[in-house]
């Protein structure tokens, strides 16, 4: 843009029909190399479901030998080869499927699937911009995402195979280059590294970006507190990530240090098959500390996206101001604050000094109060709602159920004493999954159903959408709840048939593995559902028409997401963006079922903020 | 010629909320992440430090002073560049960024000298994580220099091949979006150059 001159300043919107797609739009340019924030949403929407897809494939695949490990399946051999010798998946393989199913669920789909859709959809949307900050780096952002996936699918087709030593990549296990340690600390840890710093320059790009456009570029009237509690829940996720995702970064760059240059930052005193190896001073428990600095913000920057969506479904499909909007802004805000000083309580049984577990005690059990508050106010909103239950508000209400239900057993975890019994144990992935893993894939859905019109013009298909619920809700139950009665059970392991006492929860674990294959084929729907109504699903019908351009507002939402024209348009707006005069829960007032943050203020009437 | 209508928004010099341009905001953010990497890696070197067992110490080599001098160096170099853009006096500019080049290239020359002179003593990346601790930084930081130096460079190769043409240069100057691009660069050096003068601050503290 060298010629550019003072007239773009005054020129700020453009007229009439043929202009609006001002730069020429290949193929390339559109839907490939695009640095719209919808099509990038798309990307990511995509790309996450894909993700999701080959994540849960891993875990059904260990879901076989946890529920049947005596059984043999001999299709596994056809397509796993020697990962599956006889039709047994092997150990080194069983960890591989772990390892990996953890990454890329929590990174690639909940992480990156989940900000990188959302941001990328809503924020311009709903404060009212017309694009991101810096559109390029917001494309950049995507590509890191994109190259970061295709080094970790990479990892699976290499001769020593994936990264096997968990998702939270611990050395020892994980700081030697040997694959007599473990095939997976070989080319495949060092994948799972390069994988993961992509993955950590996608998240900084993406989050500064967000952040910037929040923060500077919002619409007239589009003050903080007029704000959707998406867009608060965006932003604090882009800030924990931004001041998180460097230590892990951090970690990582130490660890490769050992692998490659023998450097002995986690490593000391390692004896391998007799032989004294020369490394000296290093210890794990650092790389504990920078994992869980990232690890435990990371499971709000999980979490907190999840919120916001459930927060804007609830509110708009009970049609009914959401229930507290400060008080859920303020405990967002005290999450933030409260995730960077609690991550020891992954560490209870490090050795950690007993005082201080104390006070990581303490910090944790502070979590519940604003998590609670929010919990409060989503009830307080469908309370006496006319809720339409429709696809997106079942799984929101669903969201609100787990995170109860998770939440409970975090309490319980919370307490040093009795976490040092449930460390590592089933009670903990039972804590986790439902907390996090199934919450977030409800705030997921709950969003994906709720603005797929927004994304392609179409509604997703109902009928399949409330299967998919009642299968999803029912099943992660079925799978996840019975684990807090494994007691002792400890999590990761290849086979516990040499623990007799372990021997009666046999049952419990074929019926967990049953429930898990229907729940990944009622997920399969889902799928089918999204690509099938990109194209032929439900047209979102026009309701009025201004200057060539149609218009609708399918949940009648007061936000500004509607305001904008329903085909794609770069720019979003054909004219002058939108100013707001209100705040984005105005349902149900002054006799209205809804009024648009566009709708100004009638004398008399007083602003909500 | 048209802009999209995003370039528009873009161009727009203030917010109405930050007073700032969007693209510098996030590079402030961007200092705040770059800023917890750092602090991530002397804390550790401060937990490792703490375990007396293990730790070696020994005196940081002159060699870094020299490079923090080379650094300030850049700064005030490119900050000079920057005004002198900003004042149309483009002969300056072009050698201004060219010596804030050299300096920056003298800057990764000293580091890697100083990490002979470690060598020499003894020191080498696996002998003591004392040791390694520095390499680690050092090696962190210079990566941040390198990407600084081939912006930079982009820059330079920009301003010498239109050394000949004064239209195109004149049109340069009122041109926001380049002059934005460069003040987003020279922010980024200060930064970059203010944190090796706390690394090497925090490291002469801790080799003594
Ligand atoms: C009431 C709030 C919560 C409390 C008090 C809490 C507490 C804990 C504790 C103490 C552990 C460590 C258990 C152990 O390893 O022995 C843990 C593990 C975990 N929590 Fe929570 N939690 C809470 C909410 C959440 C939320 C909201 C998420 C995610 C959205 C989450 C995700 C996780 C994960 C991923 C792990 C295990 C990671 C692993 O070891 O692989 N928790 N939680
Ligand atoms: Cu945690």
């Amino acid at each position: 843009m060298e010629t550019a001159t003072a007239h773009v300043t005054h020129h700020d919107h453009v007229h009439g029909h043929e202009e609006h797609h001002h730069e020429e739009e290949t193929f390339l340019t559109k839907y490939v190399f695009s640095q719209d924030h919808k099509m990038i949403s798309k990307q990511f929407v995509i790309t996450g479901i894909f993700w999701g897809i080959v994540g849960g494939l891993l875990s059904i695949l260990f879901r076989l030998q946890l529920g049947w490990p005596n059984e043999t399946f001999p299709f596994l051999e056809t397509f796993l080869g020697k990962w599956a010798e006889g039709g047994k998946i092997s150990q080194e393989f069983y960890y591989a499927l772990v390892t990996m199913h953890g990454t890329i669920l929590v990174f690639f789909v909940l992480t990156g699937g989940l900000s990188g859709t959302f941001a990328n959809l809503l924020i311009p949307y709903q404060v009212g911009v017309r694009d991101m900050a810096s559109p390029f780096i917001n494309m950049l952002s995507y590509w890191f995402f994109l190259s970061a996936g295709i080094v970790m699918f990479f990892s699976f087709f290499i001769q020593t195979g994936p990264a096997s030593g968990g998702w939270t990549a611990y050395p020892p296990i994980n700081g030697l280059r040997d694959t007599a340690v473990n095939l997976g600390s070989g080319l495949g840890f060092d994948l799972w590294i390069l994988g993961m710093t992509l993955f950590i320059v996608s998240s900084l790009l993406g989050g500064l970006n967000y952040i910037a456009t929040i923060l500077n570029m919002r619409t007239k009237g589009m003050s903080m507190f007029r704000m959707p509690l998406t867009i608060w829940a965006i932003l604090f996720t882009a800030v924990i990530g931004v001041l998180s995702f460097p230590a892990l970064l951090a970690g990582c760059v130490l660890l490769e240090f050992d692998r490659l240059l023998d450097t002995s930052f986690y490593l000391n005193n390692i004896i391998i098959n007799g032989n004294l190896l020369g490394y000296k001073g290093g210890s794990p428990i650092l790389f504990q500390h920078l994992f869980w600095f990232l690890g435990h913000p990371e499971v709000y920057i999980i979490i907190l996206p999840a919120m916001g969506l459930v927060s804007e479904v609830l509110a708009t499909q009970s049609r009914k101001p959401i229930f507290g909007y400060k008080a859920m802004v303020f405990s967002i805000l005290a999450i933030l604050v409260l995730s960077f000083i609690v991550w020891a309580h992954h560490m209870f049984v490090t050795g950690l000094n007993p005082n201080l577990g104390a006070v990581f005690t303490f910090f944790t059990l502070l979590i519940a109060i604003p998590s609670a508050i929010k919990v409060f106010n989503w009830i307080g909103t469908i309370w006496k709602g006319k809720v339409r239950l429709v696809t997106p508000a079942l799984f929101a209400i669903g969201f609100v159920s787990m995170f109860i239900t998770g939440g409970l057993t975090g309490i319980i975890l919370g307490n040093s004493a009795i976490d040092i019994q449930l460390h590592d144990t089933m009670f903990v992935v039972a804590h986790f999954h439902i907390v996090m893993g199934v919450s977030a894939f409800f705030g997921m859905f709950a969003g994906v159903y709720h603005w797929f019109p927004r994304l392609y013009g179409r509604y997703m298909n109902e009928t399949l959408g409330q299967i998919h619920f009642y299968i999803t809700l029912l099943g992660a139950y079925a799978i996840f709840f019975p684990m807090h009665f494994m007691t002792g059970l400890p999590r990761r392991y290849y086979t516990y048939a040499n623990f007799e006492t372990f021997n009666n929860f046999n049952f419990l674990a074929e019926f967990i593995s049953i429930a898990a294959i229907i729940v990944f084929l009622g997920q399969l729907l889902f799928v089918i559902n999204f690509f099938y109504s990109i194209f032929k699903g439900r047209k979102v019908l026009a309701e009025k028409t201004v200057d060539g351009y149609d218009y609708a507002n399918p949940w009648g939402t007061t936000t500004l997401e509607w305001s904008a024209p329903i085909e794609r348009l770069h720019g979003n707006w054909p004219g002058d963006i939108p100013t707001v005069h209100r705040w984005p829960y105005d349902y149900s007032v002054n006799g209205r079922e809804y009024i648009p943050q566009t709708e100004p203020l009638k004398p008399g009437e007083v602003s909500h903020d | 010629m048209n802009l999209t209508l995003s370039e528009q928004d873009l161009l727009r010099e203030k917010t109405e909320y930050t007073g700032v341009h969007p693209q510098k905001f996030a590079l402030w953010i961007a200092m705040a992440s770059m800023s917890m990497f750092f602090a991530a890696l002397t804390s550790a070197l401060l937990v490792k430090k703490g375990d007396y067992r293990s730790w070696e110490g020994f005196r940081l080599p002159m060699v870094f002073l020299f490079s923090t001098v080379a650094v300030i160096g850049v700064s005030v170099c490119i900050h000079a560049a920057l005004i002198s853009y900003r004042k149309a006096k483009f002969v300056q500019f072009r050698w201004l960024m060219f010596f804030s080049f050299l300096l920056g290239c003298l800057f990764l020359a000293l580091q890697l000298k100083g990490w002979g002179v470690m060598k020499q003593g003894g020191m080498t990346i696996t002998e003591n994580l004392s040791g390694s601790f520095i390499y680690v930084i050092t090696a962190a930081h210079g990566v941040h220099i390198i990407a600084g130096l081939v912006v930079m460079l982009v820059f330079i190769v920009h301003a010498f091949r239109n050394r000949k043409d004064p239209i195109y240069e004149l049109r340069d100057i009122i041109n926001p979006k380049r002059q934005l691009n460069l003040e987003l660069l020279v922010s980024y050096w200060h930064y970059v150059d203010a944190v090796w003068v706390y690394l090497y601050v925090f490291l002469y503290l801790n080799y003594r």
